[in-house]
């Protein structure tokens, strides 16, 4: 969901009308856009527009939100002029960052915001849509700099030197990989090869998907043509992004030019902003909305198509710059936003249907009305944990745990298995509270199954934790029968050791001969891992267990 | 003066219980687990025969000894029955045996000690010989509060979502689990969000360490998930083009929503006309602070009916912006999800917060649906829970709903 920032002067110039900022909000909903935060900034207000549609990278610059906005009367067409300019790529590259797409666009006006849109676009839709420049990184230049035709090859780490954007000195690759701060930030997307494109005059345009040159690829106020590029994988992404970037140009007045790439293998010429094609069932639209044909033309025309009928079916002609519409409903959401969602008469469907509860969940909800019933405060907490709460702080051996790679936090790391460690840890934040504290939880742990298809499974437990001044086993025995009790239940205590207990004060729970829980008073090491100051005693139960018996 | 007690009254007309092991064993030697079945009482019986040398243990077999003669208890109970108190020893045997208990005429004297004086708590002893007449009950404080008492409760959070929960079912909603370690194939391929893509980075997700890949079942399902991935497959769609790759939908983790739960129970298979809802913990990497916690729970579902339109859907949205927020008012705002087409986001005016974002629903894909073995339209929804418990329980920090204040959770109100 990029969030960009626009002029608000410069986007009623885009929309030839001035709208107040209420009137802005709701336009804003025609491009799904939302309108975060206006500042002022001397006589004019910056607009903080969160934009909610990750595939439609056009959207995201004033231009496409004033062209979405003014609901086009029809499809908007693009010319692309011809140009002498030429790309060869080198066989070298092709083994690095093997494919370009290129543009050329002059006569344009460049001003503050003019400058400021095409840098913002450029960084969200490589950023964005192109994963963090991965797929798609994006150059700009100064087109009257450079002499075609243009070569992209790739060179090694001190093969050649020149001054990046906004430095003075020349570097090699491998100095801006390790020196300059983009250079760091995306150096994990080379290795050993870098990408160069290099004019005839050995004038370095840039390394991409790294940076610019300073002599070529620095744009100003001053700058009136411009030569746009942009590198990658796969076409899937890269032609798309050249079509954003050309047609929000063209908003501004641009001409634009096609480039030739001659490849070693074939050649071709970039942008090709050739309206797409596309047809839908005219039911297929009536079964979700029911419209007359007359409307859904004049509709279509408001969404920027151009449409035909022919049969039952509408053949539509759309933008280039729409990479999103792969079915039908992609045109038949357009035809509903156009239509206003809010003329629509919301009518619920009239099916009769049963409700159910998950049986887990009204077992889950009856334990807790027990305990409620035997003055147990009932707690919450996080299924996500650390290894030193589940394993070290409770005096037991590490096991097979599910642990997450990308972590936010070493707090939150792995998926808890038991839930006492959570108990322990919600009465060390309440030291200071009233005694006695008796608290239960009910939630789900995480356990390695490698039979199942997850290779892990969910285990509803329970958990009791009593702390006061004095406690003893038979507290929580005593709980416990209550327990089994109310169930209907027959149960055995059978004396075990376990490091997380004081030795003699902790017993393993037996249903039909199957272990399903433990009971005990925790240890004082643990307590002082913990730092507890009093004693607890506590039990844990396997729901999922209790509830098969049931 | 004593009374027989209700045990003490049953052995003087049946006998001492040791009695019945003596005349059991009249007929020779017997193991004790037999004796155990044949004699009521058999601790009883077995612990006086043995105090009395009536029998001898000897290697699990019980012998007779001596036959049974009437003996000094029978003869008390019988006495004690007659108004006439035996002697002091045989008294404590049968006080200890419980077999007879102080009359009431005792308990008057004892009370009438008290007689006059000033009594803080009123016994039984008092009531039963109404020496309460003749005593002073000592007037109380009774206009100071109450001692603190912390009693047993509901974490308030989840019994909110107990209510919502409960809410759905008597809207019809039939309820959907899933596993919380879940393939991507489920939270992502099956919602024809494609590999490699920005749409799938539409939600920031954890990935896992260990355990790495899950086996992916359904067989046919996944083959028609590929091929829509692919090239549209029979959905009408052009498909994502690109080469889907298998491992990568096997791969496993945290459940990032609660549509993986929908995607689930479509290719499990649904009733026509169907409605399903999920409450699940769903898990995304963010930084934790007052708007974001580290885990949080989702409300979805999904309708499913041959004949759906739009309007139904946004019928469906004005239904729950009333019974779960009790917003009378609502907007409709176009949205976008990666798997549903139209999507729409639902703003409700609440009697007291204002307008607010309450849900995000859609009309699922075709190239989600058709893969899944679902000609029929799907509309999805998910509701913004956290906000509206947040606001039932008066909290502007998300990090309350899984609180580990324990005075907070016994001071809230129970709504």
């Amino acid at each position: 969901m990029p969030t960009i920032e626009v002029s608000y002067k410069d986007l009623c110039n885009l929309l030839g009308k001035k709208l107040s900022i209420d009137e802005m909000r709701e336009a804003l909903m025609l491009a799904k856009s939302e309108l975060d935060d206006v500042q002022d900034k001397g006589n004019d207000k910056i607009l903080k527009i969160d934009n909610k549609d990750t595939n439609r990278p056009d959207l995201w610059s004033a231009e496409g939100i004033a062209r979405e906005i003014r609901r086009k009367n029809g499809l908007v067409k693009y010319k692309v002029a011809k140009s002498k300019i030429k790309i060869i790529v080198d066989e070298k590259v092709s083994k690095v960052r093997p494919l370009i797409a290129c543009a050329a666009v002059r006569n344009i006006k460049i001003d503050e915001n003019v400058l400021s849109q095409i840098i913002q676009l450029q960084e969200k839709v490589a950023e964005t849509f192109g994963n963090k420049r991965k797929e798609v990184a994006i150059g700009v230049y100064d087109l009257d700099k450079v002499i075609s035709p243009i070569k992209y090859t790739s060179v090694k780490g001190n093969e050649i030197e020149f001054v990046p954007l906004e430095f003075t000195e020349k570097m090699n690759p491998k100095q801006i990989i390790e020196n300059h701060p983009k250079g760091k930030e995306y150096a994990h997307l080379v290795k050993d090869d870098y990408p160069l494109l290099i004019d005839s005059n050995n004038d370095v345009l840039s390394m991409p998907p790294i940076i610019n040159s300073d002599y070529s690829g620095k744009i100003t106020t001053n700058t009136k043509n411009l030569f746009v590029e942009c590198t990658g994988y796969d076409f899937r992404f890269l032609l798309p992004a050249i079509n954003v970037l050309v047609t929000a140009l063209a908003e501004r007045g641009g001409i634009i030019e096609g480039v030739e790439i001659i490849y070693p293998d074939k050649k071709m010429i970039t942008p090709n902003l050739t309206e797409k094609t596309a047809s839908m069932k005219i039911e297929s639209l009536k079964k979700i909305i029911d419209l007359d044909n007359k409307e859904i033309l004049s509709l279509l025309k408001k969404s920027g198509y151009e449409a035909k009928i022919k049969g039952n079916k509408i053949n539509v002609k759309y933008p280039s710059y729409r990479q999103d519409i792969m079915h039908e409903r992609d045109i038949i959401e357009d035809i509903i936003i156009s239509y206003g969602y809010n003329k629509i008469e919301p009518i619920p469907p009239k099916i009769a249907t049963i409700g159910r509860q998950n049986e887990l969940e009204i077992f889950s909800q009856n334990i807790s009305e027990i305990l409620v019933g035997l003055g147990l405060q009932e707690i919450m907490s996080y299924i996500l944990t650390n290894k030193k709460n589940v394993f070290n702080k409770m005096n037991i051996e590490e096991t097979r745990i599910v642990e997450i790679e990308n972590i936010v936090s070493a707090n939150w790391s792995v998926f808890r298995n038991w839930l006492l460690p959570g108990m322990l840890d919600f009465l060390s934040c309440n030291k200071h509270i009233d005694y006695p504290q008796r608290i239960f939880e009910i939630g789900d742990c995480i356990e390695i199954d490698e039979n199942l298809e997850t290779k892990s499974n969910d285990i509803r437990k329970l958990a009791i934790a009593i702390t006061d001044n004095i406690v003893n086993y038979e507290q929580m025995s005593s709980i416990l029968d209550a327990f089994f009790r109310l169930l209907g239940i027959t149960y055995k205590l059978k004396r075990t050791e376990h490091t997380s207990f004081i030795k003699g004060r902790c017993a393993r729970i037996f249903v039909d001969d199957e272990d399903v829980g433990v009971i005990g008073e925790i240890h004082p090491a643990v307590l002082n891992n913990w730092e507890l100051e009093k004693p607890v005693v506590a039990l844990e139960i396997n729901l999922n267990l209790i509830f098969n018996k049931l | 003066m004593y009374i027989l007690t209700a045990e003490g009254r049953k052995y003087l007309k049946e006998g001492l219980p040791e009695k019945k092991l003596v005349e059991t064993l009249e007929k020779g030697p017997m193991k004790i687990s037999e004796l155990k079945n044949k004699v009521e009482n058999f601790d009883v019986a077995i612990q006086w025969a043995r105090k009395k040398n009536l029998i001898v243990v000897a290697q699990g077999d019980v012998e007779l000894l001596r036959h049974w003669q009437e003996s000094e208890e029978e003869k008390a109970l019988q006495s004690i029955e007659e108004g006439i108190t035996p002697d002091e020893n045989i008294l404590k045997v049968l006080l200890h045996r419980k077999l007879i208990e102080e009359k009431r005429e005792t308990l008057t004297k004892k009370a009438e000690k008290l007689k006059g004086k000033e009594i803080t708590n009123l016994t039984s002893e008092l009531i039963i010989t109404k020496a309460w007449k003749d005593v002073f009950l000592k007037e109380y404080n009774v206009e100071a509060v109450g001692k603190v008492i912390y009693p047993g409760k509901r974490q308030p959070y989840n019994r909110f979502l107990t209510d919502v929960r409960r809410k759905l079912v008597e809207l019809g909603f039939i309820e959907m689990t899933g596993p919380i370690i879940e393939m991507e194939f489920w939270n992502f391929d099956a919602l024809y969000q494609p590999q490699n893509h920005p749409s799938r980075s539409w939600t920031q997700t954890y990935t896992l360490k260990y355990p790495k890949h899950g086996f992916l079942s359904y067989r046919k399902t996944v083959e028609q998930v590929k091929q829509t991935h692919e090239n549209g497959w029979k959905t009408g769609s052009s498909g994502w083009g690109y080469k889907w790759d298998e491992k990568k939908a096997s791969q496993l983790m945290p459940r990032a929503h609660g549509t993986a739960c929908s995607a689930r129970q479509l290719a499990k298979g649904v009733d026509i006309p169907g409605k399903y809802f999920a409450m699940v913990r769903c898990f995304r990497p963010d930084v934790i602070d007052a708007t974001h916690g580290v885990e949080f729970n989702q409300v979805e579902g999904i309708v499913i009916d041959e004949n759906l339109t739009f309007s139904n859907l946004l019928g469906i949205l004005k239904m729950f912006a009333k019974e779960i927020a009790g917003a009378e008012e609502v907007k409709f705002i176009p949205d976008y999800y990666p798997f549903t087409e139209p999507s729409v986001q639902l703003s409700a005016k609440h009697p007291e917060m204002g307008w607010i974002e309450l849900a995000g629903a859609g009309i699922f894909r075709e190239e989600l649906t058709k893969p899944l073995g679902v000609s029929a339209p799907v509309i999805a929804w998910g509701i913004g829970i956290d906000r509206l418990a947040m606001f039932k329980l008066g909290i502007k920090d998300i990090r309350y709903l899984f609180t580990e204040k324990l005075d907070w959770l016994r001071k809230t109100k129970v709504i």
